[in-house]
């Protein structure tokens, strides 16, 4: 079954019928993990680097940040089985608008708080496609881990 | 016949907006508009007021005592809320169609227009505009020269295409490079053959800010920062992806800090559940 992802959204899943799938990853990150002994994966996308901004939409919207939604789909994962030093990661998205600099470039952003939570805990990323200024959609096969890459107007590609 | 003569035959050959639209539409740019104004112009279209009752009767406000009519509506969800309903549906049918040669499938070019007319009025209401409809209005039509220009990036697709990833075009600049016009300028045209007015044929125009000496009029910018931040989330983008210039200028000129921006999108990200009522109008 095609479990969608929506924008600020998580799904995870231990059913090898299953495909998670998130679209439209612009200055957004989709971060996909999946554990291949356990067979569980997920893909959080978030939108927004720190919940600091903003205490009260991050209560209500954990997936929308990194530092809310990170440890969330980490978690859900270890719940269903999932064992961190198993677990394969990928990223994408972090797209920005020609010109964008500094503060206001949120895809940037986005990407570092990603990777700076992840130097503290000593995760490392094994595949990644970030940057530049296209929009991604993202999707994971459960039973294989098998993932793909589609960017619009382009065909799909297997990771 | 030049391209330019060819499109706009199809211009004319596009069946337009609804009447209800551009009636509406001037509705919406007359400050002095009453309730019954517009309540007179949506009740004699059967099929507007029946799906603007069932959303003033469902989720959209939890409302107790149910809706009759478009009057009982407009009193319940205000003017702008129902003018909104009202264009969003009688712009459906042009918008939300599949455009190829963006490499937009079906509903996304559609998805991506509520979205950043929802954006848009978020962006209106901290930019202190009053006429927030006006604004939501030019931020869910303006890409409307897509629909015509779409055929015509197809068949030069590799040539815009190779004008963005190599020589550091934008996607509106490479457009107007190969075909001699852009999406916004083929918008304002197709504005001007459907009567739309001045003002908006303007925000059309400029949604790009292709005149960067529009980026002081503060309802340019406002439909402006909307695609931006629109593009930025992805939602419903294209093959033109986010190849399109941010101007941060307009950040100095109008006072907006990049936690304006960060919080214009976490607002946006709650407030997603209106997108969803409003795409279901298609």
């Amino acid at each position: 079954m095609k479990q969608i992802v929506g924008v600020a959204d998580m799904k995870v899943s231990n059913n090898p019928a299953d495909d998670v799938i998130t679209y439209s990853l612009g200055s957004c990150i989709g971060l996909v993990i999946y554990d291949p002994v356990a067979r569980v994966g997920g893909i959080l996308h978030y939108m927004l680097p720190e919940s600091a901004i903003d205490k009260a939409k991050a209560a209500k919207k954990p997936f929308m940040f990194a530092d809310t939604g990170i440890p969330r789909l980490f978690k859900t994962a270890y719940t269903m089985g999932a064992k961190k030093p198993r677990i394969r990661i990928f990223v994408a998205g972090g797209a920005e608008i020609l010109d964008q600099k500094g503060f206001f470039n949120i895809g940037k952003r986005n990407y570092l708080a990603l990777k700076k939570m992840f130097f503290k805990n000593n995760v490392m990323i094994d595949k990644q496609d970030v940057g530049g200024n296209i929009n991604r959609t993202i999707r994971i096969e459960i039973a294989s881990g098998d993932i793909f890459l589609k960017t619009s107007g382009s065909q799909e590609v297997k990771i | 016949m030049t391209a330019l003569d060819q499109m706009i035959r199809e211009i004319k050959d596009l069946t337009p907006m609804p009447a209800i639209a551009s009636r509406l539409l001037e509705i919406v740019e007359k400050p002095d508009s009453s309730m019954n104004d517009i309540a007179q112009v949506i009740q004699y279209d059967p099929v507007m007021t029946i799906d603007i009752l069932k959303i003033c009767n469902s989720a959209y406000s939890g409302l107790k005592m149910p809706a009759e009519s478009i009057k009982d509506a407009v009193n319940m969800l205000g003017t702008d809320q129902i003018v909104e309903l009202a264009l969003v549906k009688s712009s459906a049918r042009v918008l939300s169609g599949r455009r190829k040669g963006y490499g937009l499938e079906h509903g996304d070019m559609w998805l991506y227009s509520v979205s950043s007319a929802v954006i848009a009025k978020q962006v209106a209401k901290r930019l202190g505009l009053n006429n927030k409809s006006t604004i939501f209005t030019a931020a869910l039509i303006k890409d409307i020269g897509k629909i015509i220009l779409e055929k015509y990036v197809s068949k030069d697709f590799k040539k815009i295409d190779t004008l963005v990833k190599k020589n550091d075009y934008s996607f509106r600049e490479a457009e107007k490079k190969v075909l001699g016009i852009d999406h916004a300028e083929i918008g304002a045209l197709i504005g001007k053959i459907w009567n739309f007015s001045p003002r908006m044929i303007k925000l059309i125009q400029h949604h790009h800010l292709r005149d960067e000496s529009m980026v002081n009029d503060k309802e340019v910018a406002a439909v402006y920062l909307a695609d931006c931040i629109c593009m930025m989330m992805g939602i419903g983008v294209g093959a033109d992806g986010l190849s399109y210039r941010f101007k941060d200028q307009l950040m100095k000129i109008h006072g907006i800090s990049h936690s304006d921006i960060t919080g214009l999108m976490a607002e946006f990200g709650v407030n997603m559940h209106e997108v969803k009522i409003l795409l279901n109008m298609a």
